[in-house]
């Protein structure tokens, strides 16, 4: 059985080291210039995601989406039944919790806002804000937090950004509209959707184990 | 030079984690090796896209040729993918072994 | 176009109503009209047109695999609708999500969005399948979603090398341009070996038959039923831009006899059904090797409503009577899925006037004789791997007939129409022919009964060697050929 995955391996870094030796010379690739501007911004890659490839992009949203519903779906019959540990007496991290989460959500908003211009969009933000809530959450207790930010509201928020993305699809698609206005939205709601994914997730795996 | 060294790093990584699928037997460990291989084939992606000389591609972003901005989008949306299946394979292994009480794929598959 | 993209839209978002507001049944219902509204507003299909505009725009095309596609997903959404109603809402809004993602795929011609769409459906087939829970579902899931990862893997590497050399993603702007030289032939290689294992060809992908035979009655329907006749586009849609031919041909005979012989070893009728689902593919990936696209297309959809009525049978005996092997479900079978089982097993075993036997017929028609008698081997092995479920047909009690006599329907009434429009089904020699395979398969059967010699378990281990050893294989002989 080794002999044999060796022998595959080997074939495989052979076919995909040919595969690269063959890949040369290089196609030339049109000037993103003018279709970042057709779209009205100034991020050619905001514009391929969410102008000329939006269709991929709303099936990417809806995996994420349909990943966390079942994430939440197979562990939702699995609650930590124990005793809860005690929350770590870490006054630092509590402290320096307290001061960073408003940089981190303003930078996570400015991200998402300005995503068609520079760097940014709504997936990184969305993962920006998942992690202040990994960090709000690492220090108070996963249990507290999961008391104050109430779930099934925040759940059905995320299915209601991805309905109102869907509707924006065929808004950009089916009726040709092109601005950037839909881009801002577009990436607000790609943010709202992956930050509550994102706390879905670490909250369901941790309550499943009883801790961070 | 660049692109070289991701290429290479991107294949070993693949057979890396293809290695680690097949030879370990804890369900976690092969979801590693997913996570691994499914990697490599992502940074495949990117250094394959690169290009000495560009800028980014953001309109007036310093002088040259722009970078393809296609592979980077597309690369976006497969790590998107690949987080969320592994997600959803962490969840099952996690519902898996409440049933079972093990993550051992042999007695997985002996004890059916 | 438009219309189309607008229907699958529409599909999802009724879909994602339905979990937020916990009537998934009713949102299923108004998403099946509107995939209806919008497949007839585009019904004799559209050009090649690009989402999004040049140059990197999403191509999408209405041609007959989208047309029989979308007509094959409405009909069985509405069987299993039909069938399972009073199943809980969440259930019924993942189907929905599940079929619209099939309408996605049917139409899409470009490389990544095929892999998202693949993804996406792959995902929402695991959580279907593991939806209630047992243990044994939730392993024959795991197992699917690690394959159909590896899987996606190779895919991804395949999709660099083609887009690194070409700087093409379109299949359709792929198929004009010169791909030929080594890294496109390797990157072809990859991609054929990525959705083929996301497909379940034997060899490649050999999570198919347990998760198929461990899924809820209406999901196993659907995944044999339509998400494998998505995978069979997709590869179909590959095989038109690159040369891929013999390829696809000598993996259509290797799946067709494996899978032929794992389900006449096998015991277990959910996992016999899978495996047989195996073996079909053997047929249809035959028929894209040698050219015939309309008869596989035909063949997929005939597959897919007699496939489906069996499953929907198995799934309603195994549910009632509790057991799940062959052996112990004879006289435990209420009536209607006895009836249906044997209408499937009929026609699936290609016994006129049925819609296998149509199918059959086209896509043995005009072929040299070596497919013929290819066909007809695959024939004889299918009739003599269903033989064994005769003490099955005869049924006890009462029961509900409801997507089963919808499914059987469409069974009878696509054979007919085969008959109906091609005269030369109609002739004593086809219908001879027929009848002479089914028969021949049935006495196979009877010698081979007792005396069938084991064959080696399908592990997960063994299944990524599989898997990983018959991609670098594959992708080599289309270097070579």
């Amino acid at each position: 059985m080794k002999f044999l995955l060796v022998c595959g391996l080997a074939g495989l870094l052979g076919l995909l080291g040919a595969g690269l030796v063959g890949i040369w010379p290089r196609p030339e690739f049109p000037d993103p210039d003018p279709v970042a501007k057709a779209w009205g911004v100034a991020n050619a890659v905001a514009a391929v995601v969410l102008g000329v490839r939006l269709w991929d992009t709303i099936f990417e949203v809806l995996v994420y989406v349909v990943a966390m519903v079942g994430v939440r779906f197979f562990l939702l019959g699995m609650r930590w039944q124990g005793e809860l540990p005690p929350v770590a007496e870490t006054p630092l991290l509590r402290r320096s919790a307290d001061l960073l989460l408003g940089p981190i959500l303003v930078f996570a908003l400015y991200l998402a806002a300005s995503g068609h211009l520079g760097p940014g969009g709504g997936f990184p933000a969305g993962a920006i804000l998942g992690s202040a809530l990994l960090l709000l959450a690492l220090a108070k207790g996963v249990e507290r937090l999961s008391a104050e930010l109430y779930e099934p509201r925040l759940e059905r928020l995320e299915y209601v950004a991805v309905v109102f993305l869907l509707f924006l699809g065929a808004v950009v698609l089916v009726l040709g509209v092109r601005t950037a206005a839909a881009f801002v939205v577009a990436n607000l709601l790609v943010a709202v959707e992956v930050a509550i994914g994102a706390w879905a997730v670490l909250h369901r795996f941790a309550s499943a184990r009883g801790e961070v | 030079m660049e692109a070289l060294s991701g290429l290479s790093l991107a294949v070993v990584l693949a057979a890396l984690g293809l290695w680690v699928m097949v030879s370990r037997r804890n369900l976690v460990w092969k979801l590693l090796g997913l996570g691994v291989a499914s990697g490599g084939s992502i940074l495949f992606l990117v250094a394959l896209s690169h290009r000495p000389g560009v800028r980014p591609p953001i309109l007036g972003l310093g002088p040259g040729p722009a970078a393809d901005p296609l592979p980077q989008a597309l690369v976006l949306t497969a790590i998107v993918i690949r987080f969320a299946t592994l997600a959803l394979a962490l969840a099952l292994v996690i519902l898996l072994t409440e049933h079972r009480h093990t993550q051992d794929a042999r007695r997985l598959e002996e004890e059916e | 176009m438009n219309a189309a993209l607008a229907g699958i839209l529409a599909y999802f978002g009724l879909g994602f109503l339905g979990i937020v507001f916990g009537k998934g049944r009713e949102t299923a219902v108004l998403a099946i009209l509107a995939g209806l509204v919008s497949l007839g507003l585009w019904a004799p299909g559209f050009p090649e047109e690009v989402v999004g505009g040049p140059p990197w725009g999403i191509a999408v095309v209405g041609d007959f695999w989208a047309l029989g596609i979308w007509g094959l997903a409405l009909f069985l959404h509405a069987a299993a609708l039909l069938h399972v109603w009073p199943k809980d809402q969440l259930r019924h809004a993942l189907i929905t999500l599940l079929v619209g993602t099939s309408l996605a795929g049917g139409i899409s011609r470009d490389l990544f969005n095929l892999y998202v769409v693949l993804e996406l459906s792959s995902l929402l087939s695991v959580i279907l399948i593991a939806y209630e829970g047992r243990s044994a579902a939730v392993w024959a899931a795991l197992r699917y979603l690690f394959l159909a990862g590896l899987g996606m893997t190779f895919y991804l590497f395949g999709l660099g090398l083609v887009y690194g050399r070409t700087g093409l993603l379109s299949l359709g702007a792929l198929a004009k341009v010169e791909t030929g030289d080594m890294a496109s032939r390797i990157g072809a290689g990859f991609l054929l070996a990525g959705a083929a294992t996301k497909t379940g060809v034997f060899l490649l992908g050999l999570w198919l038959p347990k998760a198929h035979g461990r899924a809820p009655t209406e999901v196993s329907l659907l995944l044999s039923g339509l998400v494998v006749k998505v995978g069979v586009v997709a590869m179909a849609r590959l095989a038109e831009a690159f040369p891929l031919g013999p390829i696809v041909l000598a993996l259509g005979i290797l799946t067709g006899f494996g899978g032929i012989l794992y389900a006449l070893r096998e015991s277990d009728l959910k996992t016999m059904l899978g495996h047989s689902t195996v073996s079909q593919l053997g047929y249809m990936l035959l028929g894209l090797g040698v050219g015939a696209g309309e008869g596989v297309l035909v063949y997929a959809v005939a597959h897919g409503l007699f496939k489906g009525l069996l499953f929907l049978c198995a799934g309603e005996a195994v549910e009632k009577s509790g057991v799940r092997s062959i052996a112990e479900l004879s006289g435990k079978i209420p009536r209607p899925a006895a009836l249906g089982l044997a209408l499937g097993s009929l026609a699936i075993a290609g016994l006129p006037p049925l819609a296998g036997f149509a199918a059959k017929g086209l896509l043995g028609l005009g072929q040299p004789f070596w497919v013929k008698a290819v066909l007809y081997a695959f024939s004889l092995g299918t009739a003599a791997s269903f033989s064994k479920l005769l003490p099955l047909f005869r049924g006890r009690g009462g029961g509900k007939f409801g997507g089963i006599a919808f499914l059987s329907a469409g069974v009878l009434a696509l054979g007919i129409l085969g008959l109906f429009l091609f005269p030369e089904l109609r002739g004593l020699q086809a219908w001879g022919e027929a009848f002479f395979a089914a028969g021949l398969g049935f006495g196979t059967y009877l010698i081979l009964r007792e005396r069938f010699p084991p064959l080696p378990k399908l592990s997960l281990d063994r299944a990524f060697l599989a898997a990983l050893l018959a991609s670098v294989i594959l992708s080599a002989f289309v270097l070579f050929i």
